[in-house]
């Protein structure tokens, strides 16, 4: 079994099965996504705890991206792309039709593998935001790019070239920017899609710590290839494998004593 | 072992081999690239180049002044050959002016000398305009001998030999002028086809008109000469006169006044103008010439200036006007010879000097004596390119390198005023049926057009062919847009002579007979298609999810096709309704607007859907090739589609999107067929969208083919495509500036 270091956080256990209401961000039931005649996903039901990390694992190909992409509905640019069963945010399914999508998608943000910067100014790429939404009072901006920019740990790097474009940053600096921008609209979930696989490992240890910050305010979700990685940083995790949940729980649990053969031949390296 | 690593280090040379063709290959083939453009453009340079340099007057031989007496005029064959002499004793002398070993001549040498008349019977002289050719006698009795050297060219042994003769008129008999067989002391001819028109002062001072109309007996064909003579009334010395070879003016300077009669109808003469030449300004005059078309009068003064005047249309007819002045320095003007063809003329100073002039270039081409010869007398042949001058009894031939004269750069940019023009003005008319015109070289009114037919057809690509990019790039479902796009760069292959024939023959016609149509469907098509989609985006879900996202367009497809059935079904309706039933009358009447049917809005058009292809293409790519992960970045903080694209797309891609839009405008400006055959050609300089125009390219493709190798016309030609060479890469360089800067700034990783 390879070595993993629990993850030190003193979040109590929680029990996965029975998650109060106040306790919940997100509850996802039964659901099917198919790729054309293809089934991508199959049955999925989960809850995901509020103000939680909760990281998705398997091996590639298993859906958990694409379970991901589900939670703000990217998957609806994929023109092929069809999906049966709920996900329900404050009792809400988001898949109803009278749902905006683009409200939807500023409360659940994203981050994605490769940093995504706009060309844009760095203080321009943090407001992005807040100007779709039609904020242009400088003041209140200042703020949000200072908040923002602290929150992602960025700040102390950029604040005095705020107006220096956002592709003179490194790639580790340019994805806590890309984090500082979806925590500047202040959402209530967070999913990150393997957040730290295109950064150096110094990057990817700060980005950790971040996350592990994040979650005092946001629900995270994490995609993650990285197993040490799941279990340095997330309260929780789902183990995926041919598009189905295999194993929910806690990830000490998770890690040490898997209750699924599969999830142990996971995680101690026979496939993945 | 040794065998081992031999083996790769062969299977590594062949591969280095490969590697360093290709290199060279690839090295050779872009050298080669912009090698052919460095050479097209030095071959421009080096035709339009002549028409830039300076005059040149060469001396080629210098001899004894062949003949007796004083010289009353010199002239010159048309190969510059044989030069020929009027003197005071009544000679005329020919005589070889350069050295032709092959048929014995030497410079100098006497070919004919024929006695015309007595010495003592002279009382006048005068010559024609040089391209009439004739030159007259004053004799004693009131008579006038008319002479007309002549030449025969033969060919013996292959080789030009040139043969002077000389005709007297009326079979060798003089001409009575003065029925009182007065003496004459002054005298001026000119004739046409069928006249024959003197004018005369005797010598009490009675200015004469005398008129010889020749009539044809039908049955015999002889010849008869019908007399007119008319006395006109003038007091005071008559210094000098001057009659226009269209007899229908004379001119009769009196000191600094220079009386204008029209003697245009028998028996009918009146003053029609009184010159007043400036004094103060100018000195006084010492001669009085026509130039060549005897349009204008040019005037030469004792302070060194020449002046200019043409007639200008005005309140009180077609007057003499001043129009601009000379300086040929200090020394007074003594003589005024000028060109058979061209409105070039030379001075000659009392110093010696020789000046060479172009009237409406203003150019002032040469001040000197021409190698240290001090000029009493010159003359030019009919080609311009040898000058025969007189010095101290010698005469001395000179080559003129003057090719281009009438070509300045000034000429080429500024107003000129051209004769017979009420001001100077921009002008190109390069060609015209009369051997009189003057051409006009003016490149603005082209290259306007160029701008002109360019910035029309923009107007109407960039919308639909940036919207249409934009469109197919971010909107339109894969499947369609696998269709769309081909299809649009399909239509790039499209001949443009096609469009332009088109658009000349179908859509000119069209828009002339459905004119108020045509601006409807311009308004309400654009109109329609956001009324539709506004409908659209309201209607129930339940609607809408019947049709994909990415098709929703075609819907358009029947609603565009009904507006425009609509607008061009209105069209009588509106045209009888506000416009009295006839639109082109109403603009031409009531607004003032020119109407033509080959016009801007045709060209706009049709050169619009030449232009759209490219645009599209090359906009599409670079919306295409915005990368997903900054949609879906954007997408994922909130953002709609059209914020998306708006705020990131559009800003991403704009270093490609204006590449597309000045790829487009480089077409545009370059494109010739379409402008060719719909535009009219009429280089006139007006942004009236009814107006047609000629652009460079039209204008090169039209006159090439007609203009002579090596003339001035197609020297311009050439300087009109090398304008159009730098108009191109100017737009080429500038968007390439740009282009890197956004690029710098904007594109992303």
């Amino acid at each position: 079994m390879i070595s993993v270091t629990p993850n030190t956080s003193n979040t109590e256990t929680l029990d996965l099965a029975n998650l109060t209401t106040e306790q919940t961000a997100l509850t996802i039931n039964d659901l099917n996504l198919y790729y054309g005649e293809n089934q991508a996903l199959h049955q999925v039901s989960m809850a995901i705890p509020k103000n939680r990390v909760t990281a998705f694992i398997g091996p590639s190909g298993c859906g958990k991206s694409t379970l991901l992409r589900c939670i703000n509905r990217m998957n609806d640019l994929v023109e092929i792309c069809r999906i049966e069963g709920e996900i329900k945010l404050h009792d809400k399914n988001i898949y109803d039709k009278d749902v905006d999508v683009a409200a939807l998608r500023r409360r659940i943000g994203m981050v994605f593998q490769r940093p995504n910067p706009f060309p844009k100014s760095i203080y321009e790429n943090v407001v992005y935001g807040m100007r779709l939404m039609g904020v242009s009072d400088r003041r209140v901006l200042d703020e949000v790019v200072e908040n923002s920019l602290k929150g992602a740990a960025l700040w102390d790097e950029v604040k005095d070239r705020l107006n220096d474009s956002a592709f003179s940053l490194s790639g580790g600096q340019q994805q806590r920017l890309v984090i500082a921008r979806s925590i500047a609209i202040e959402p209530e979930v967070l999913l990150l899609d393997e957040p730290t696989s295109a950064l150096d490992p110094i990057s990817t240890l700060t980005i950790e710590e971040l996350i592990t910050e994040l979650k005092a305010k946001y629900t995270v979700v994490i995609v993650t290839h990285n197993m040490q990685q799941a279990a340095r940083v997330s309260d929780q995790t789902a183990f995926m494998y041919m598009g189905k949940l295999i194993e929910y729980a806690d990830t000490n649990t998770l890690f040490t004593t898997p209750s699924e053969k599969k999830t142990e031949d996971y995680i101690t390296g026979r496939y993945g | 072992m040794a065998s081992n690593s031999s083996k790769y280090l062969a299977a590594n040379r062949s591969r280095l081999l490969k590697d360093r063709m290709a290199r060279w290959g690839v090295t050779l083939g872009g050298s080669m690239v912009l090698i052919a453009l460095l050479m097209i453009f030095f071959y421009l340079l080096y035709v339009v180049e002549p028409i830039f340099r300076s005059v040149k007057v060469e001396p080629l031989t210098d001899f004894a002044a062949p003949g007796q007496g004083q010289t009353l005029a010199l002239g010159m064959e048309e190969q510059g050959e044989i030069g020929y002499r009027f003197d005071d004793q009544g000679l005329v002398t020919f005589f070889a002016v350069q050295d032709k070993p092959s048929q014995q001549r030497q410079a100098g040498q006497v070919l004919l000398q024929q006695q015309l008349l007595d010495a003592a019977d002279i009382t006048a002289f005068d010559a024609t305009l040089p391209v009439n050719n004739r030159y007259v006698y004053a004799m004693s009795g009131g008579r006038a001998l008319i002479v007309q050297p002549k030449f025969s060219v033969s060919f013996p042994n292959n080789e030009r030999l040139i043969e002077p003769y000389v005709e007297v008129l009326n079979d060798g008999q003089p001409l009575l002028i003065d029925q009182q067989q007065r003496q004459l002391n002054q005298l001026v001819y000119e004739y046409d086809d069928a006249t024959m028109q003197f004018a005369a002062v005797t010598a009490a001072g009675d200015l004469l008109l005398t008129r010889f109309n020749a009539n044809e007996d039908f049955l015999t064909g002889a010849v008869t000469l019908e007399a007119s003579y008319q006395q006109i009334p003038f007091n005071g010395v008559i210094d000098e006169l001057e009659m226009t070879p269209d007899l229908r003016q004379l001119m009769v300077r009196r000191g600094e006044r220079i009386h204008v009669y029209d003697v245009s109808s028998d028996g009918n003469v009146s003053e029609r103008q009184l010159l007043i030449s400036d004094n103060k300004a100018m000195g006084k005059i010492t001669t009085v010439e026509l130039l060549a078309g005897a349009s204008s009068i040019i005037i030469g003064h004792d302070s060194g200036k020449i002046s200019q005047w043409f007639q200008v249309a005005s309140d009180e007819g077609r007057n003499y006007q001043f129009i601009r002045s000379f300086d040929s320095g200090n020394s007074a003007v003594k003589a005024l010879v000028v060109e058979y063809y061209r409105r070039t003329f030379y001075s000659v100073a009392a110093d010696g000097e020789l000046n060479i002039f172009h009237t409406t270039s203003e150019a002032d081409l040469y001040h000197q004596r021409p190698a240290g010869v001090a000029v009493q007398q010159a003359v030019i042949d009919p080609r311009a390119n040898h000058l025969l001058a007189l010095s101290d009894g010698r005469l001395h031939l000179f080559d003129v390198d003057n090719e281009h004269p009438e070509v300045t750069w000034s000429g080429l940019w500024h107003e000129v005023w051209y004769e017979g023009y009420p001001e100077p003005q921009y002008t190109w008319q390069s060609t015209s049926g009369s051997d009189d015109f003057e051409p006009k070289f003016s490149l603005v009114p082209i290259s306007f057009g160029t701008i002109k037919a360019a910035a029309y057809a923009m107007l109407f690509a960039v919308p639909i062919g940036l919207a249409a990019a934009v469109y197919t790039a971010y909107f339109m479902s894969p499947s369609v847009r696998k269709a769309v796009k081909p299809t649009v760069e399909i239509m790039e292959a499209l001949p443009t002579v096609i469009l332009g024939f088109l658009a000349g023959l179908w859509l000119a016609p069209l828009v002339e007979q459905y004119l108020p149509g045509m601006m409807a469907v311009l308004v309400l098509v654009p109109l329609a298609i956001i009324a539709t989609a506004f409908i659209w985006s309201r209607l129930p879900t339940h609607i809408r999810s019947k049709v994909s996202d990415g098709r929703a367009a075609l819907l358009l497809m029947p609603i565009i096709l009904l507006v425009g059935y609509f607008a061009f079904g209105m069209s009588p309706l509106i045209e009888d309704w506000l416009f009295d039933g006839n639109v082109r009358g109403y603009l031409t009447n009531e607004l003032g607007i020119t109407f033509d049917q080959r016009n801007s809005l045709v060209v706009g058009i049709a050169m619009g859907f030449a232009v759209i292809p490219t645009i599209f293409s090359i906009a599409e790519d670079a919306v295409f090739s915005v990368p997903k992960h900054l949609t879906q970045g954007s997408l994922a903080l909130g953002a709609t589609p059209w914020q998306t694209l708006t705020r990131v797309v559009l800003l991403t891609a704009s270093p490609g999107i204006f590449s597309a839009i000045m790829m487009g405008l480089g077409r545009a400006v370059g494109e010739t067929m379409i402008v060719l055959m719909a535009t009219g050609n009429t280089p006139i300089m007006d942004w009236n969208i009814f107006e047609g125009m000629r652009t460079l390219s039209a204008n090169i493709a039209v006159e090439m083919p007609e203009s002579e190798v090596g003339s001035s016309h197609y020297r311009i030609l050439f300087l009109a495509a090398f304008v159009l060479f730098i108009f191109t890469f100017i737009f080429n360089t500038a968007a390439e500036f740009v282009r890197q800067r956004l690029r710098d700034k904007y594109s992303s990783m």
